[in-house]
């Protein structure tokens, strides 16, 4: 071998490929940088700050994060949050698994149908919410038509508190049940046949086997279903920006439309920043409290 | 014995090293490839939310523009999402606009961070005289009148945006109901609003936009002001609940929500709207948008069927003031085109092309036009002598707005309890402020 083709060799053992893997990752490493630690950190950073016409003027250490604690509005977007994640997450997970169970059987048109369930939720949310909205308006809507069709009056849905934060959920459960039936039927496809045979030639009837069977057996995929459902019911913006924007008052303003609004709109920055940390810290704990609650579930 | 190269067909380093070459001939290629020729004339970027108070200035000023040199693009966007995105990019400086077409109140924000160009030193002269004062009084920023807000007690008034299109409200009103022309007081148009209720004229004596926040609060203005409301003191203390505010919003949230259409609360300028256009309402106090389709038998039922006049009275008959305003970011790509753009569009002869384009022009000359665009027009005019006032004029005006606003609606909700309301967002707004430094 020749004197330069060793020499190749050598650098090519010693140098390039030991640096070669770190060099594949930096890209990637860099980009997460850049897009997830770097905003995280300016987030918080920034939440430490007092904004006024869009500059920091001064450091105000936690006191954003205690204001916060203090401010009615962030209680009520809270708890108008915590109502609608709870209400919408336990309506679609009972849906959910309804149509999960129904089409797991094996019957004629059972696939198209499953097609079919799964369409809601590939349809863009603010179009389904300028649907919703068409079909809400107490002017032109359609449930106002219909009502006075049957000579019913006016359907005034978005102009009362309770009826347009149902409308928002029944929005939410429209869209996001086909995502908690897709996860449960194909949790439900994956169960092991066995016990429920034998369970069935022992004479267990329907409901005693889904009791005693079906669902533990479910338990811990339904608990990954609730969690992912429950991240993302929290982070909910377009169809409440677009159906409602809040109102009316402020019946179904979640956190996020407020904190949109404390950032863009009135230039609160660091406030902003401080509920959004919060609001992260409050989806953290539910995950964190889901996942231990998992972790039980797949000891017993 | 074999070298690595001949043992595998593709080594790392063949495979990095065809990687830089297709790379390069990439490159290479796309340097190449002829590009777009780019748009003769004067390039000009303006930003506008959607409203039909500026379809006069697309359809007949951008044509005239074109043929002045200028190469304008107009870039609408939905009202609700303005204000964020105009502020984001003139404060990032990511260069997007040569022209924000502004709403007023958010000269004082975008005038109290400084992202805007001084257009006086640009060479646009705020003192002249054919300008409508009220108007190109909300150019400056602070304000040369009034009081202002911390921080800027001593600064000298800066012109950081000018007057684009004129606009304020006025009212629209059934000329078939209200026979004996525009109904001079608010009980006016709930009474002969009914008669024609009771005539089949009409199904409601009245229309207005009930949504929280801007829409409510806009739609209240003009009775507050009338009932001699007022908002702040020179100190910035907050006014609006003494005892002519609680009149006004009494009213507002009981006799003429019982008057109004049912579902009244949701309404916003698309349903007020609809319903007085389509016939459905006796009157309604609006800006221009809207009411420049009330002879238009493609967009209303009842063209020939709607007349404009001034705000009706209680003590006195006071509008909002809401134009459309000009600024140059200084982040502007293209800004000396722009400055010669606004001399151009500000000009007597241009605003007097604006006026019988059918919009309100900012200067009075523009007035003077023989053949107005418009009918509102001149009552627009009549608006202005009679009495027309902006809004505060502060950076916080959204927040404060958005208090006032959630109350006042909460109120409409229930029918009653308009002054309760405003001692409920007079409470919220000062620990705002207060919070904000205004009374330290």
């Amino acid at each position: 071998m020749s004197k330069a083709l060793v020499r190749k060799d050598r650098l090519q053992g010693a140098g390039l490929d030991g640096a070669l893997p770190y060099l594949l990752l930096a890209p990637s490493l860099l980009v997460v940088m850049a897009v997830l630690l770097y905003p995280l950190i300016d987030g918080l950073r920034a939440s430490t700050k007092f904004y006024r016409y869009g500059k920091p003027l001064r450091d105000v250490g936690f006191d954003n994060y205690v204001q916060l604690w203090s401010d009615p509005q962030f209680l009520n977007s809270l708890m108008v949050t915590v109502s609608f994640v709870a209400s919408a997450v336990i309506l679609e997970t009972v849906l959910g698994f309804a149509l999960a169970l129904f089409c797991s059987r094996e019957i004629a048109g059972i696939r198209f149908m499953r097609t079919i369930l799964i369409i809601p939720m590939v349809v863009t949310p603010v179009v389904v919410a300028i649907v919703f909205r068409l079909i809400y308006a107490s002017d032109a809507g359609m449930l106002t038509a219909i009502s006075q069709t049957f000579g019913g009056g006016s359907v005034e849905i978005l102009g009362r508190p309770l009826r347009a934060f149902i409308g928002l959920v029944a929005l939410d459960v429209w869209e996001w049940t086909p995502l908690m039936f897709l996860i449960l039927l194909a949790g439900l496809q994956s169960l092991p046949v066995e016990p429920l045979e034998a369970a069935r030639v022992d004479g267990a009837g329907g409901w005693r086997l889904f009791w005693d069977h079906t669902l533990p057996m479910m338990r811990p995929i339904l608990a990954v279903a609730i969690v992912l459902r429950t991240i993302d019911a929290f982070g909910t913006f377009d169809q409440v920006f677009v159906l409602t924007r809040g109102g009316p008052g402020e019946a179904t303003r979640l956190l996020s439309i407020f904190g949109y609004d404390t950032a863009f709109k009135f230039q609160q920055t660091g406030y902003a920043a401080a509920l959004f940390v919060t609001m992260g810290l409050i989806i953290l704990a539910c995950a964190m409290a889901a996942v231990r609650l998992l972790k039980k579930v797949e000891a017993k | 014995m074999t070298t690595p190269s001949k043992r595998a067909g593709l080594t790392r380093r063949s495979l990095l090293q065809s990687s830089a070459a297709l790379a390069l001939a990439a490159t290479l290629v796309l340097a190449a490839l002829p590009r777009p020729a780019s748009a003769e004339g004067k390039k000009v970027i303006i930003g506008a939310f959607a409203d039909g108070g500026l379809t006069p200035f697309k359809d007949k000023i951008i044509p005239l523009a074109k043929a002045q040199g200028f190469d304008i693009q107009f870039l609408e966007d939905e009202y609700g999402v303005t204000l964020e995105k105009w502020f984001a990019d003139a404060q990032s400086g990511a260069g997007q606009y040569d022209l924000y077409l502004l709403d007023d109140p958010w000269v004082p924000q975008f005038g109290a961070a400084g992202v805007l160009e001084d257009l006086g030193a640009a060479g646009i002269d705020g003192g002249d005289k054919d300008w409508i004062g009220s108007m190109i009084d909300m150019g400056y920023w602070p304000p040369r009148d009034g009081p202002r807000v911390k921080g800027f007690e001593n600064a000298t008034p800066t012109l950081v945006t000018v007057p684009f299109v004129g606009d304020l409200q006025t009212l629209t009103y059934r000329n078939d109901v209200f026979t004996d022309g525009a109904p001079a007081t608010w009980e006016d148009i709930i009474a002969k609003g009914k008669e024609g209720v009771a005539a089949g004229k009409i199904k409601y004596p009245v229309v207005f936009r009930g949504v929280s926040g801007n829409p409510i609060v806009t739609s209240w203005y003009p009775i507050f002001l009338s009932y001699g409301g007022q908002f702040f003191d020179d100190k910035w203390n907050v006014t609006f609940n003494n005892d002519a505010g609680k009149a006004a919003a009494d009213f507002f949230v009981g006799a003429m929500k019982q008057n109004a259409p049912p579902g009244v609360v949701e309404f916003d300028s698309d349903q007020e709207g609809a319903a007085i256009l389509g016939g459905d309402a006796g009157a309604i106090i609006q800006y221009s948008g809207n009411a420049l389709k009330a002879d238009d038998p493609t967009q209303t039922k009842v063209a020939g069927k709607l007349d404009f006049g001034v705000v009706p009275k209680k003590e006195k008959a006071i509008a909002q003031m809401g134009i459309f305003i000009a600024g140059i970011p200084k982040s502007a790509p293209n800004k000396a085109n722009s400055v010669e753009f606004l001399k151009w569009y500000t000009s007597p002869e241009t605003q007097a092309k604006l006026a019988e384009a059918g919009s309100i022009p900012v200067k009075r000359s523009g007035f003077a036009v023989s053949d107005p665009g418009n009918r509102l027009i001149p009552v627009a005019l009549k608006q202005l002598d009679a009495g027309a006032l902006p809004r505060p004029r502060t950076p916080d005006w959204a927040k404060v707005e958005e208090l006032l606003g959630i109350q006042l609606n909460k109120a409409l909700q229930a029918g009653s309890g308009g002054g309760a309301a405003l001692d409920a967002a007079a409470e919220q707004v000062t620990a705002y402020l207060k919070q904000a430094g205004y009374y330290q």
